[in-house]
């Protein structure tokens, strides 16, 4: 019965959807895939919702105008290319030139003005949405301890906990030893919020589809928090490894060519971190954009290559999405497991035999 | 290039939730959890370590059991060997002091016959004495009915004693 009901799943989607697509196809302009995929995996000052472009979810736009003002409004104002004038300011967002896509002001001579903006556009929504599940999911598991003592949790919770485990015994103990618990803090909320955001990137509708950990400013936070933790947590032994580092004389003294590295290293390590995160999680979510769009720009081919095209760019996109499901994983993980490993170099050298990194 | 530049609100906002949510549960989500599964953990190698010892001592315990089996059989056997040589040595005891007493009751016996015997033949002397004194009473008085035959005898009596001396 489940094999007969996959056959006619496979066989409608092969002629039933590139109908509908042909239908909506005709009627309308050359699609531009590179507009369309940069407008998904970029932010947006509203969410959309399935099946309409029209109508998107409005979220508060919070700006500082020229004059030093702040000008909080709903997204709605802005929708279709309109103007919106609050308090002598008015405001629209850029079509064209250096601020395409984003909120300026229309100063009274006609020129673009882009003011400090701190909206809540759809990533910093999203990134709420996310901060409030791992919240929600690590208050739940305390509020299970508290409520029922040293038995132990099962199903979610379970999941969740295992997890926790997971990352603090597997990771943070191996690494920082006695000082884990003083770092788990940071690393343990870096690691679900970066697993739930990757999560929530692949669902495609509402509470999701976000391409926030895919976005270089999310990384680069994440990046220069590790790299603020690590400098300013450095012991002694961390400093003089940078500076003075035990390697023969003539490659730091008149010359300090090791310590100019290892400076450097400073740097390209979170800069690792950052762009590791960001280009997989991009990469993962432009593919499958990507083979979704093959369907539409084989389209004019006819309908045999349009349906042959359907069903392999969907098994395709189908695999890639559960591939994507093991990166979001292995991504947070990763970028936790070098966090770790980073500031345990920095707060935990020195007293005995230190690791060799390659990262 | 939109998406290698990054926005300003976002970094912000990323900043202010990371910072946030790091204070938040590193301080009142992640030691509880963390404490919790520890404490857990150790009470189940506790309960391990105590279930692997009730079972050692369990162990023990049978084999201990069996000692002290063994030994009260041992025990056992001893002491019904001791009441055994006991029971000997009380009979052989109850023999010699029966023996001891019959004894003594055949010599107070040996001693009482003896008595009754020298008590008998002194009666049985008396009595023979009496009697021949009787007979010799009778005998004389028959004979001696008469004077002369009084003094045949006075005058044998008297020879008698004449020669005597």
């Amino acid at each position: 019965m489940k094999r007969v009901l996959a056959i006619f799943m496979i066989v409608v989607a092969t002629v039933v959807l590139p109908a509908t697509v042909k239908a909506s196809g005709d009627n309308q302009e050359e699609i531009n895939p590179q507009e369309i995929i940069f407008h998904h995996l970029g932010d947006a000052y509203g969410w959309e919702v399935p099946f309409s472009h029209e109508y998107r979810i409005p979220l508060p736009i919070i700006v500082n105008d020229n004059a030093g003002k702040w000008h909080v409004f709903s997204s709605a104002r802005l929708s279709e290319g309109g103007t919106f004038a609050d308090g002598g300011a008015e405001y629209k967002i850029a079509t064209g030139g250096d601020y395409s896509g984003k909120v300026v002001q229309v100063l009274a001579d006609g020129s673009e003005y882009r003011p400090c903006d701190i909206s809540i556009t759809k990533d910093v929504c999203a990134l709420f949405i996310a901060s409030l599940l791992v919240a929600w999911m690590a208050f739940a598991l305390v509020r299970f301890y508290k409520k029922n003592g040293m038995k132990a949790p099962r199903r979610g919770m379970g999941a969740a906990e295992m997890l926790v485990d997971f990352i603090y015994t597997g990771v943070l103990k191996d690494s920082l030893k006695e000082k884990a618990p003083k770092y788990a803090g940071y690393l343990l909320t870096v690691f679900f919020l970066i697993f739930f955001m990757n999560l929530l990137g692949l669902i495609v509708i509402f509470p999701g589809g976000a391409n926030l950990t895919g976005n270089i400013a999310v990384t680069l936070v994440l990046a220069v928090c590790t790299f603020v933790i690590t400098n300013v947590k450095g012991n002694k032994h961390y400093w003089k490894d940078i500076f003075w580092p035990d390697v023969p004389l003539w490659l730091k003294f008149p010359l300090p060519i090791m310590p100019l590295i290892e400076v450097f290293g400073m740097f390209t390590k979170p800069a690792a971190l950052c762009i590791r995160l960001f280009a997989n999680m991009m990469g993962g979510h432009m593919i499958v954009i990507v083979l979704t769009l093959l369907i539409f720009i084989f389209a004019k081919f006819g309908a045999a290559v349009l349906s042959v095209t359907t069903v392999v760019s969907m098994a395709f996109s189908l695999f890639m999405l559960l591939l994507d499901v093991l990166i979001s994983f292995i991504q947070a993980y990763v970028f936790t497991m070098l966090s770790t490993l980073f500031i345990s170099l920095a707060v935990c050298g020195g007293g005995e035999e230190e690791k060799k990194v390659t990262a | 290039m939109e998406l290698f530049t990054p926005d300003f609100g976002l970094v912000f906002w990323m900043f202010v939730t990371v910072v946030v949510m790091c204070v938040i549960l590193g301080k009142f989500a992640w030691p509880y959890i963390i404490k919790s599964m520890g404490d857990r953990a150790d009470l189940i190698d506790k309960g391990v370590l105590y279930a692997q010892e009730a079972k050692e001592q369990l162990d023990n315990a049978k084999s201990e059991a069996d000692k002290f089996i063994l030994e009260a059989k041992k025990q056992q056997s001893e002491i019904l060997r001791e009441a055994a040589r006991m029971k000997a040595q009380i009979i052989e005891e109850a023999k010699e002091a029966a023996s001891v007493e019959a004894q003594k009751v055949m010599d107070a016996a040996k001693v009482a016959i003896e008595q009754e015997r020298k008590e008998a033949e002194l009666q049985f002397r008396n009595e023979v004495s009496s009697f021949a004194i009787r007979i010799a009473e009778k005998l004389l008085r028959e004979r001696m009915a008469d004077n002369k035959a009084q003094s045949q005898l006075v005058e044998k009596l008297l020879d008698e004693i004449e020669t005597k001396n």
